[in-house]
């Protein structure tokens, strides 16, 4: 065989065999790009974890919880079978979750539930409307929140109070407190969304001003111009939390923070809550 | 009437008629010439009808109508250039295709390349073939422009072919460095900002010349469409002139370089005859070419498809945010490890050791000598290479000192190469870099390869001894998170224990975790966490990193 016909030869076979490599990559080639594309999905939804671990946490949960009063849970039951007929959206809860962190909320759609008592509401988060983020990030973000369709509890319907609610009273007789679960529910609660971590930690930490906020609380009782009922710390703690409105700390004139935290956290907690504060001195 | 009907003679005559329009289909030659060429006949008409292919056809027109024998030796070129001018037609044709998917604009450019993989049949074998061409080109535009100078071939008439041969080396280098950011991922984009920053460190006009190119102080949509234009418009006409130019001057005036063995010194007048021998184009050389075709062909999808090489892509580009280890091209990295030498401060070391005080830092602006005159002399040198080289011997061993230099340059730019990678010269502070090695911001990394089941949820502590197996109760165990874990001791437990190293790589009495949550469904998140007492102060730091992992995200 001379030099040209081996070539010839072998030159067929690799056109053959390359032809058929391609044959078999395009019988692949569906599976390949659904693959893909649910690949993408996974990254959608990773990518909109983490964007939604560093701007939605402080208000709606790290697990999308909520907080009572305030911002309405995502990680929710009611929210993915009737929130889109409540507000008659004809789209995907997708599309809903993205036109919402896109454009924001001026005022609360349930005010009776969340009051809210801030303007807006909800901020605007894309770009377009001064917010910090992408359209494409809001999209994962969105891919993220839908992500709890399937696991979400039901959280509307049966708000979980593993004991009675500890009323308005700040006279009562608290449970005792454990300081340790105290600090856990500051966090887990949501106090942190409103009451936002300084380069000191969260505020009732001590800063270079002031002490933290047992030795504040102490002190604020002997001021001349405490207007509340609480006799000891312990009460001036569970007033401020329960009725807030009773006396405010000079510089944060209007009440913001929801009067409803009495119905919505058992003595227990709120005992919790004031022994963990108490030791921030 | 019958006896005029000569079947005979229609029989002739169509024949003929066939015959006259295979002669004018393949430009001069026969059915019977056909045959003979698929056979490697010799000719079988006089004059040589193959001959006459090559002023009836254009394109057989531009190529020898025969090269001389030594000069089709495999060793003496091994296709290096034919190679690289296939790999352009590979980018050719499938960059064409390509055009059809993708939108030039930051808002859609990304996307464009998602629907290409996930909504056009073979999108990601041509986006691969693409990339991989590229790769090729650059890689064998080198080699060959290094078998060039090692055989000498640069001499004499061939100086001029040398020197588009080098300008070729640039088009090619900026015409896959154009195309690096039309992906607009992560890595595309921060690859090209760091390209185009060294063009601002050029005197008097640095600072237009980047504002020209990214059409804005940061590369956004003007870059892009400009980057763009670069690509698909500016550097291939580029390109297929000075292509023309360099290979018509092979092809037509000089020929392809015998070996020196065969041309040069004493040699008997056989070997001589021998080397100068024809071999004509058609069929001998066409044949070749088109096995070679076919030969670079089934490589290159058989990489792509069988052996999985892809085209990497990253996530969608963000200006605000700055990955860990970014980097250039690798055909960059000389650069990238060129801009890591400080001369001012090389040269002050010098005089110190002398006993002399200088302060040069202000007058040699490292940027400026390191980005962009160095670079610039390096070009200028590889262009005046044939007037530099006096020396008329072609064969390696009487040119001992042209070669000595070549591997020399060569030697120089590979350690250049290793010397622009993040690993090198850059102090990243030892917990970022163990936690970035193990899950790296952009890209892959031993954690994100961990199987979805393997992650297990718990807390799983650093401590003396490594651990053998994370998983007992599991009858298969862990393997992969158990190996990843082994490793993030083991670099914790040596930067902790190990006092010996650079305060920057060192972890006093370092304590580090390993958080695994359940997340949501199908998804886990992973917190990576080191605390240690800073080395200076002895003040506690931290850092960490979550990440969040899906079931589906390395389904392969």
């Amino acid at each position: 065989m001379s030099r040209v016909q081996l070539e010839i030869s072998l030159g067929v076979l690799l056109v053959l065999a390359t032809g058929t490599i391609l044959i078999y990559q395009g019988l692949l080639e569906e599976e390949r790009m659904a693959r893909f594309e649910e690949q993408q999905r996974a990254q959608a939804i990773e990518v909109g974890a983490e964007l939604f671990d560093i701007n939605c946490k402080g208000c709606h949960g790290p697990q999308g919880e909520g907080t009572p009063g305030l911002c309405p849970p995502l990680n929710d039951k009611y929210f993915f079978t009737d929130r889109l007929k409540d507000v008659g959206w004809s789209g995907s809860i997708e599309d809903y979750v993205v036109a919402t962190v896109a454009s924001g909320r001026l005022t609360s759609t349930r005010p009776e539930l969340y009051p809210g008592n801030v303007r807006p509401a909800m901020p605007a988060w894309s770009e377009q409307y001064g917010g910090p983020l992408r359209e494409d990030q809001i999209r994962f973000i969105a891919a993220f929140v839908a992500n709890w369709e399937a696991t979400a509890p039901d959280r509307q319907r049966a708000p979980v109070l593993a004991g009675p609610p500890v009323g308005t009273d700040i006279t009562q007789e608290l449970p005792v407190g454990d300081a340790v679960k105290g600090e856990t529910l500051a966090s887990s609660q949501g106090c942190v969304g409103c009451h936002v971590a300084g380069p000191t930690g969260p505020p009732w930490n001590p800063t270079a001003d002031q002490p933290g906020i047992g030795d504040r609380a102490a002190a604020r009782l002997t001021q001349s111009d405490y207007s509340g009922n609480a006799d000891t710390p312990d009460q001036y703690l569970l007033e401020s939390i329960v009725n807030p409105a009773a006396y405010l700390v000079p510089g944060y004139e209007t009440v913001l923070m929801p009067g409803t935290y009495g119905q919505t956290i058992t003595a227990q907690d709120a005992a919790d809550l004031i022994a963990y504060l108490l030791t921030v001195k | 009437m019958l006896k005029s009907l000569n079947f005979q003679d229609i029989r002739k005559k169509a024949a003929e008629a066939f015959d006259n329009r295979v002669r004018i289909i393949t430009a001069g030659m026969g059915l019977d010439e056909l045959r003979a060429v698929v056979r490697g006949d010799p000719p079988t008409e006089k004059p040589n009808p193959r001959y006459k292919v090559h002023t009836t056809s254009f394109l057989f027109h531009i190529r020898p109508r025969y090269y001389e024998k030594g000069s089709t030796l495999f060793a003496h070129t091994f296709r290096l250039g034919f190679f690289t001018s296939f790999f352009f037609f590979v980018e050719l044709f499938t960059g064409l295709i390509l055009m059809i998917y993708y939108t030039p604009s930051p808002a859609e450019a990304y996307n464009s390349i998602l629907e290409l993989m996930s909504n056009v049949p073979f999108g990601q074998v041509l986006r691969d073939l693409h990339r991989i061409g590229a790769e090729g080109m650059v890689i064998f535009s080198v080699l060959h422009m290094l078998r060039t100078f090692l055989t000498g071939s640069y001499k004499k008439d061939r100086t001029f072919t040398w020197l588009t041969g080098v300008f070729l080396l640039g088009i090619t280098l900026f015409l896959s460095f154009s195309g690096y950011l039309l992906p607009w991922d992560q890595l595309s984009y921060w690859a090209v900002t760091i390209g185009t920053s060294m063009a601002e460190a050029a005197p008097l006009f640095g600072t237009q010349v980047n504002l020209l190119l990214r059409g804005a102080p940061d590369i956004g949509a003007g870059g892009l469409l400009r980057f763009y234009l670069i690509h698909v418009v500016l550097f291939p006409l580029l390109a297929i002139w000075v292509i023309s130019i360099h290979y018509y001057k092979v092809a037509r005036e000089h020929g392809i370089s015998l070996p020196a063995k065969m041309e040069e010194g004493n040699i008997s007048p056989e070997v001589k005859k021998e080397g100068k021998q024809r071999i004509d184009y058609i069929p001998d050389l066409l044949t070749h070419e088109v096995f070679l075709t076919a030969l670079g062909l089934f490589v290159l999808i058989a990489m792509v498809t069988l052996f999985n090489w892809h085209a990497p892509l990253e996530h969608v580009a963000n200006p605000q945010q700055t990955p860990l280890d970014t980097k250039a091209p690798w055909y960059f990295w000389w650069l990238q490890g060129m801009l890591k030498i400080d001369p001012a401060s090389i040269i002050e070391n010098l005089f110190s050791k002398v006993g002399l005080q200088v302060e040069l830092s202000a007058l040699l602006n490292s940027k400026q000598i390191m980005g962009i005159v160095l670079p610039t002399v390096l070009g200028l040198l590889l262009l005046a290479v044939p007037y530099i080289d006096r020396n008329p011997h072609r064969s390696l061993y009487k040119r001992p000192v042209a070669v000595g230099f070549g591997l020399l340059f060569t030697l120089v730019i590979v350690v250049l190469s290793y010397m622009g990678l993040p690993q090198y010269g850059i102090q990243t502070p030892a917990a970022t870099r163990i936690i970035q090695d193990l899950a790296p911001e952009e890209g892959s990394g031993p954690l994100r390869e961990i199987p979805f089941d393997q992650l297990r949820v718990g807390v799983y502590e650093v401590g003396d001894s490594i651990p053998r197996n994370l998983c007992p109760d599991e009858p298969e165990g862990c393997p992969a998170l158990t190996g990843v874990f082994a490793e993030f001791s083991r670099r914790v437990n040596f930067a902790a224990d190990n006092e010996k190293l650079e305060p920057y790589q060192r972890l006093p009495n370092a304590q580090a975790v390993m958080l695994i949550e359940d997340w949501q469904q199908d998804l886990r998140k992973v917190t990576l966490r080191i605390l240690w007492d800073d080395v200076a102060t002895g003040s506690p730091k931290n850092y960490e990193r979550h990440l969040f992992l899906h079931r589906a995200h390395g389904a392969e």
